[in-house]
């Protein structure tokens, strides 16, 4: 009978387990082994060892995109998380009018191919014939510049719109997120709050905040986790010709894979996969201590909070 | 119930409406603008953008046209939509189904076989991919619709949604069915399927612009044009390939971003649950 059940419901995974484990599981236990093998997807593989991790000490390449990796994970997500929750402060007020339109049209750019979105932009930021450089032309002609800003192509500017760019196309789905978590906070606390003679500035900063704190952690933690993977807004931003300016580690990945060298392309996936593992284990062992300083001091208010009633 | 803070006085309401538009505009403008100079003629999609040249002088509907047949684009399109539903419709399937036996029915290793599930979410996709790419060569997909189908039969995001939204299926129900000497699919499909629809909408959503967007795993399995997927052919146009002319490139655009935005238009509740109930969840 019980044997029989089980039978009966293990028709219901094989196929997605199946799935999962060809597909999932067994290509991540065989990239992580691949990181130690030299191999071009022909023949055997070559046991090097840590020879992978060595190489990229010394590649030219991979210095440079670990960096720029780093600054375009800190330089994007914390910004689209702090403006989303401001955002959604504003919005979820209930004197706000349109926050179904204004969700909508927030909400845009993360549902949209990232693709289209490099090619409006590819227009905006275009040297010759774009938008930005059209509507900045009077203040050239008045700072006396000559030489238009090339910003898709020129030193450090590819970079910084591509964080720009992921700001913008992040904030909606962080700002859907707060909304939901702004639902869920108790009214009374901004009721004590403003009895303690709270402004309402303060009372965001002191109520709202740690309160959706659990969402921000979320938001950080995912956000982070993504942005250490970055490849398609870089690629799609410089239209194929990644140069070492906005190279990242994922698109060294791509372009040592199209190259066949397999191995070394799997020990940069271990690297990425090694620091998305510390950055999420430290926010989360930093969040918690955060969680329990907090705790006692929301004991505290609740108390307080009693006292007044 | 909406918990807010006190009403700020007028001149502040008006300041923080300012920037709150302003924000939600240039979410729009790009796309706006991308339908706009789709409608134009070449000679003015070229004229310096002032609000005077913002509106085609008569619509150009042919570009559509010319986007499809001189871009190729009605093959992209074909590949994408044939991939996007297929791979909505059988990875919805498998994952509400395995989402019900781990939610509701009782099997020997259910514990082991769901932690499995959940760590397959976790797996770093940077590593995993080269492999996956060779696995997919080996069974003879890569350069196939089966490449860009086959691996996303199922998801360890999907199952787990799905266990979450059929775990609210009160057991009662499925008890009392069982009495009745309903068998374990009979039940799924007239107990459970209607109760959990909502998740499953909101899953199949997911799945269908995941899938319609998705850029990466496409370019890592294919590079003949048979199998292109419309995100690719947009890339390549941008990038200076097929034809030269603003307009039928930005019609081309417009044709890849309209789908999700229709989708989500319509169905904009199911998605927003969707997104909060899993953000919740983790978070």
């Amino acid at each position: 009978m019980t044997l029989r059940r089980s039978i009966n419901a293990y028709a219901y995974i094989a196929f997605p387990v199946a799935i999962l484990t060809v597909f999932s599981l067994a290509p991540t236990v065989l990239g992580f082994a691949l990181s130690f093998f030299q191999w071009d997807g022909g023949g055997a593989p070559v046991f090097v060892g840590l020879r992978n991790f060595q190489a990229l000490l010394d590649d030219h390449r991979f210095g440079p995109a670990l960096i720029n990796t780093l600054v375009y994970v800190i330089a994007s997500v914390p910004p689209a998380v702090l403006i989303a929750f401001l955002l959604a402060v504003a919005v979820h007020a209930k004197w706000f009018r349109g926050k179904a339109l204004v969700r909508t049209l927030l909400f845009m750019p993360t549902i949209v191919s990232i693709v289209a979105i490099g090619f409006v932009w590819r227009w905006v930021l275009d040297d010759q014939t774009g938008l930005l450089n059209w509507v900045l032309s009077p203040v050239y002609s008045i700072l006396g510049v000559t030489d238009r800003p090339d910003w898709l192509n020129e030193g450090r500017w590819p970079m910084v719109w591509v964080i720009i760019i992921s700001v913008w196309r992040n904030i909606g789905f962080c700002l859907v997120l707060y909304l939901a978590a702004l639902a869920s906070v108790d009214d009374a606390l901004y009721e004590a709050a403003e009895l303690d003679g709270a402004g309402r500035w303060s009372c965001v900063r002191h109520v709202t905040w740690p309160q959706v704190a659990p969402m921000t952690v979320f938001l950080i933690v995912t956000g982070v986790i993504s942005a250490l993977q970055v490849f398609d807004i870089v690629f799609v931003m410089s239209g194929r010709q990644v140069g070492p300016n906005v190279s990242v580690l994922n698109y060294e990945i791509y372009n040592q894979f199209k190259g066949g060298q397999l191995g070394y392309a799997a020990a940069i996936g271990v690297v990425i996969f090694i620091i998305t593992a510390l950055a999420t284990a430290g926010q989360l062992g930093l969040s918690a201590r955060r969680q329990r300083a907090g705790s006692t001091r929301t004991a505290a208010a609740k108390v307080v909070e009693r006292v007044h009633a | 119930m909406i918990s807010t803070l006190r009403t700020p006085p007028l001149a502040m309401r008006l300041i923080i409406y300012a920037i709150v538009w302003l924000v939600a505009l240039s979410m729009l403008a790009p796309f706006a603008w991308t339908v706009l100079t789709s409608l134009k003629t070449d000679a003015e999609a070229t004229r310096a953008p002032t609000l005077a040249t913002l509106l085609p002088d008569v619509p150009q509907w042919g570009n559509y046209v010319r986007a499809m047949r001189e871009a190729e684009l009605d093959r992209f399109y074909f590949n994408s939509v044939l991939v996007a539903l297929i791979t909505t419709l059988l990875a919805v399937t498998h994952n509400a189904l395995a989402g019900y036996a781990f939610a509701k029915l009782r099997f020997a290793g259910r514990r082991l076989l769901f932690g499995l599930v959940l760590c397959t979410m976790m797996l770093p996709v940077t590593v995993s991919f080269v492999f996956a790419y060779l696995i997919c060569q080996w069974f003879g997909y890569v350069n196939n619709y089966q490449a860009l189908i086959v691996p996303f039969l199922a998801s360890g995001f999907g199952i787990f949604y799905m266990r979450q939204v059929v775990a609210t299926v009160p057991d009662s129900l499925l008890e009392a069915a069982r009495i009745d000497g309903m068998g374990s699919f009979e039940i799924f499909w007239s107990i459970v399927r209607p109760a959990a629809w909502p998740g499953i909408t909101a899953l199949a959503i997911f799945s269908f612009i995941n899938s319609w967007n998705s850029f990466f795993w496409p370019l890592i399995v294919v590079d003949s044009p048979r199998y292109k997927t419309l995100p690719m052919a947009i890339a390549d146009l941008s990038a200076g390939l097929y034809v030269q002319s603003w307009p039928v490139q930005t019609a081309a655009a417009t044709i890849l971003v309209l789908p999700p935005i229709l989708l989500f238009f319509f169905t904009q509740r199911a998605f927003v649950r969707g997104i909060t109930f899993t953000g919740l969840k983790e978070g």
